[in-house]
């Protein structure tokens, strides 16, 4: 496929790197030339160097050829004329970043796909959605549903107590019973494996397992931990993320809010009426101890700065709160982060830059998610009448070593997926896989 | 850290495909019924022998990446491996018995430089010319390219390699993915050659000698399989169709693909091509001065005879017709400097190539301009756009050292005893990848009487000049080894 992206920010990067290993032949467009001659250096992708707005810089990119056009600039309107340009021009489709959801309301009453902007995508919300989830699911480091949660992935620390450390795959799978659940992929030491069943489970690997929902306390059993629920919850941050999430959780929970901008608190406590909000520097451990951080169940830091995040987190670990969530935007600090102790990490440009790869797959691709740090994708496709998916046994099909069948719906109904397990037409798969196979995949749903 | 087991992944296909193309020239071979077949075997089988275990041997996960350092070893190196195991056809078989001069006829090959140190071409069994010829047509548009366009080997890796290798201080990808990029590149360049044999042919060669020169015409190599190279042909036709051959295999290779996609507009904005053009043109005004004798030559045999050779050498070709070692003074003071000229950036000539003279010219003419205005902002512009500062330093960067390299490298030379012309002509010819230069390596001599230690560092000037110092240089600054 033909994609052209303009802004080759984090998100754009991102993108750009993970497509073009799965041979997509991207151009990217951004008016700096020393990120281009960076990106174009360590990626196999075209560079043109301009703005994205220009039509001559559409043209020169090719734009009438293009499958499609991803605009993720920082800035909304510069990303939403590149869009609407690159439409008239001949792009196929369009995709672009904004800052603000009132273009994602249905009631808006503006068509933006007369416009010529299909897709609209707002890292803001998809940030604040899984960081509600992560506090919904307390045990999990990771979580992503499907289809309203018939099936979920869930990512678990393993502790170095937790009954399943030193046992092989097979024997846990025996021990457990697997047909609610199954274990796709570990990772350890920087490195993503997809398991076979002679890999032994080491402490502090991170294990990342897909469940119907009748799996998850057997799941939690065998990584020695127990979902327990939280009543008190402490925010750091009222920008956008923090806003949303507070909007959702005041509703079960007591949140309190710390935001060190004045005007901005007194905006946040007039627009979230449930929620306290503090005024304060969230750096200040004495404000965070007269607020009783030692009481909370969780402590979520979401302001812009990676940093502060990371070092209030960790504060918060050392007093003992059980789970912490960091917003942490820079990528170079996910590996690291994982290895010092935080509980979860929100990365809003990965996300964003996984919810526009489910464009650039085929259209059986219904969702996509990568998860924090780890090389291995998650799609969940619709097995098309006549693919190859729906001719055999799972274990007869000769499917890629690098990917792993979890978990099929079918119609009302979620199982996880073993050997002899046949998938029928328009069951939704879903799959684990490192983007090495992403094309191999591809070809078994497609008819 | 350097990954040294993806360097021999990558050389160890290299000689495979090496090995492989040893065997090419067995039709011509058992058709002529020459006496070269074993040793094309053998040499084919030991060369795809140790390039299978390299690959097979350092297989695996850490062998899919390949970093800028690693990207100018593996194409140094390969270089290198390619030209000791490209020579055992010549020693096996013992047309050329020594080892030195075997390295040096195909590290010739390789870079397209065309030298040779075989003083009767015409005895060569016709296996052993073939197979010198092809060595000429892979190094050409590049053997590393050319992996690239037959395997998915390396996706961000390639980018790599693709800078090492491609000449020119830009490189233009015609194509989002380096590897398309390079499918294009070899796919017009096999046209073109498979264009010019069928010319050649109907001109009146046989077969083996309308694809061989067709081989080293396009790699702008020029070796031939005749001891008097084109002069042995006296057809005009021939003669023209190789010159013509020759100016498209100088021309950036991007071009020759807009053209094919029907997009003529660089005739207009395109600055290199035109002032290669246009350089060709009057360089070869310039020999016909003095080369026109009408009542010794007709008019279109002196322009003919002075566009061959000045189109030869600007290319960095180094066919010839005649010997212009008896020409005018002022006409060979004229082929001297055009062993500075090469092609255009992208092409397959050597030399310092034309853009970088371009570039250099103007902005040392507008130097005169920013004297008179200080304070002015006054860029130099090249197809309309300005060209940024970095490139023209590095491009400054390069002549210097191009120059550098010339000095010492003829100082060397004499050295060893070469009268002052012929080292001059040694060391030009050889740094800018042509052929024959000057003195007693002149058109019609060779190199057969260069002292080993002579034809060693020659061939180490070719592969200098083939992948455009940088990739050869910062192998020996200490900057590139430092972790």
């Amino acid at each position: 496929m033909r994609i052209i992206i303009a802004g080759m920010g984090d998100v754009g990067q991102h993108l750009a790197k993970q497509l073009s290993t799965e041979s997509h032949d991207i151009i990217a467009i951004d008016t700096d030339s020393q990120r281009l001659n960076y990106i174009g250096s360590v990626t196999d992708i075209l560079t043109i160097n301009g703005s994205s707005t220009s039509i001559n810089i559409l043209n020169e990119a090719k734009v009438n050829r293009a499958d499609l056009l991803v605009a993720v600039t920082s800035s909304e309107g510069v990303n939403m004329t590149t869009a609407m340009l690159a439409k008239k021009l001949g792009a196929h489709r369009t995709v672009a970043r904004i800052g603000n959801d009132e273009y994602l309301d249905p009631q808006s009453g503006v068509n933006f796909s007369e416009l010529g902007i299909d897709f609209m995508i707002y890292p803001e919300e998809l940030a604040a959605n899984e960081t509600v989830n992560l506090i919904l699911r307390t045990a999990a480091t990771d979580i992503l549903e499907f289809e309203n949660g018939k099936l979920s992935v869930m990512g678990l620390k393993l502790d170095k107590n937790a009954p399943v450390i030193n046992k092989k795959v097979v024997d846990v799978a025996r021990e457990y019973h697997t047909s609610y659940f199954r274990i796709v992929a570990i990772y350890r030491n920087f490195k993503t494996i997809i398991p076979s069943g002679n890999d032994k489970f080491l402490p502090n690997d991170q294990v990342f397992v897909i469940t119907t929902p009748g799996g998850i306390e057997n799941i939690l059993r065998l990584a020695g931990k127990e979902n327990f629920s939280f009543h008190n919850i402490m925010i750091l941050g009222g920008g956008k993320i923090g806003r949303k999430v507070a909007k959702v959780l005041q509703e079960s929970m007591t949140v309190k809010l710390i935001e060190s901008n004045e005007d901005k608190s007194f905006e946040l406590a007039d627009h979230l009426s449930k929620t306290l909000i503090i005024r304060g520097d969230g750096r200040d451990i004495d404000l965070l101890a007269q607020e009783g951080i030692i009481d909370m169940d969780a402590f979520i830091a979401l302001t812009e700065d990676a940093e502060t995040n990371i070092i209030t987190c960790l504060m918060a670990k050392h007093l003992g709160v059980k789970k912490t969530i960091a917003l942490v935007d820079k990528a170079d600090y996910i590996p690291l982060t994982q290895t010092i102790g935080l509980d979860s990490l929100i990365n809003k440009k990965l996300i964003a830059a996984n919810n526009i790869s489910r464009f650039i797959r085929k259209g059986e691709v219904v969702a996509i998610a990568t998860l924090e740090g780890i090389d291995a994708e998650v799609l969940e496709y619709i097995a098309q009448p006549g693919s190859a998916i729906t001719k055999k046994k799972i274990k007869q099909l000769g499917f890629p070593r690098e990917a792993i069948i979890g978990g099929v719906i079918r119609r009302d109904q979620s199982f996880i997926a073993v050997g002899d397990t046949e998938i029928n037409e328009y069951d939704k798969v879903v799959v684990f896989l490192l983007p090495a196979a992403a094309k191999s995949v591809e070809k078994f749903f497609h008819a | 850290m350097i990954n040294y087991k993806v360097i021999f992944h990558i050389i160890g296909f290299l000689l495979i495909l090496t090995g492989m193309f040893m065997l090419t020239g067995i039709p011509f071979s058992i058709y002529y019924g020459s006496d070269d077949i074993a040793a094309l075997l053998i040499s084919s089988f030991i060369t795809a022998l140790v390039g299978a275990a390299a690959w097979y041997l350092t297989r695996g996960r850490s062998s899919k990446e390949v970093t800028k350092r690693e990207g100018y070893i593996i194409v140094t190196f390969g270089w290198i491996f390619m030209s000791l195991f490209g020579a055992l056809p010549f020693i096996i078989h013992g047309a050329i018995p020594s080892f030195t001069d075997a390295f040096f006829e195909t590290m010739s090959g390789f870079t397209t430089t065309g030298a040779t140190i075989l003083t009767d071409i015409e005895a060569m069994p016709y296996g052993l010319l073939f197979w010198r010829s092809l060595t000429q047509w892979l190094g050409g548009m590049g053997i590393i390219v050319l992996s690239l366009a037959l395997l998915p080997l390396l996706g961000i890796g390639g980018m790599q390699l693709f800078i090492a290798e491609v000449p020119g201080p830009t490189k233009d990808k015609i194509h989002p993915r380096v590897r398309e990029t390079a499918k294009r590149l070899w796919g017009i360049y096999f046209l073109l050659t498979l264009a010019e044999s069928l010319l050649l042919f109907l001109g009146g060669m046989n077969l083996f000698d309308a694809i061989t020169h067709s081989f080293t015409t396009m790699a702008t190599g020029g070796f031939s399989t005749k001891n008097t190279s084109i002069g042995y042909y006296a057809s005009p036709f021939i003669q023209y169709v190789i010159i013509l051959f020759m100016f498209f295999a100088g021309i950036n290779f991007t071009i020759h693909y807009y053209a094919l996609h029907r997009r003529f507009d660089f005739f207009k904005t395109n600055d290199e091509f035109r002032f290669y053009s246009l350089f060709i043109l009057i360089a070869t005004l310039l020999v016909m001065i003095t080369h026109l004798s009408l009542d010794v030559r007709s008019f279109e045999e002196s322009f003919r005879q002075s566009l061959f050779h000045v189109v030869s050498l600007v290319t960095t070709t180094g066919f010839v017709t005649s010997d212009y070692e008896n020409w005018a003074y002022f006409s060979r003071m004229i082929f001297f400097i055009l062993l500075f000229v090469g092609g255009c950036a992208g092409s397959t000539g050597g030399g310092i190539k034309i853009i970088r003279h371009f570039v250099l010219l103007k902005n040392s003419l507008l130097e005169l301009k920013r004297v008179v205005h200080p304070r002015a902002v006054i860029p130099v512009r090249v197809n309309g756009k300005s060209v940024s500062f970095e490139i023209i330093s590095n491009m400054q960067a390069f002549f210097i050292f191009y120059i550098l390299i010339f000095v010492l490298g003829s100082l060397i030379m004499s050295f060893i005893g070469l009268d002052f012309i012929s080292a001059l002509g040694a060391v030009a010819t050889s740094l800018g990848n042509i052929g024959p230069g000057i003195g007693t390596v002149g058109p019609v001599a060779n190199f057969a009487h260069i002292p080993v230690i002579g034809k060693w560092f020659l061939s180490f000037l070719m592969l200098l000049g083939r992948l455009e110092l940088f990739t050869v240089l910062i192998l020996f600054s200490p900057a590139f080894w430092k972790r």
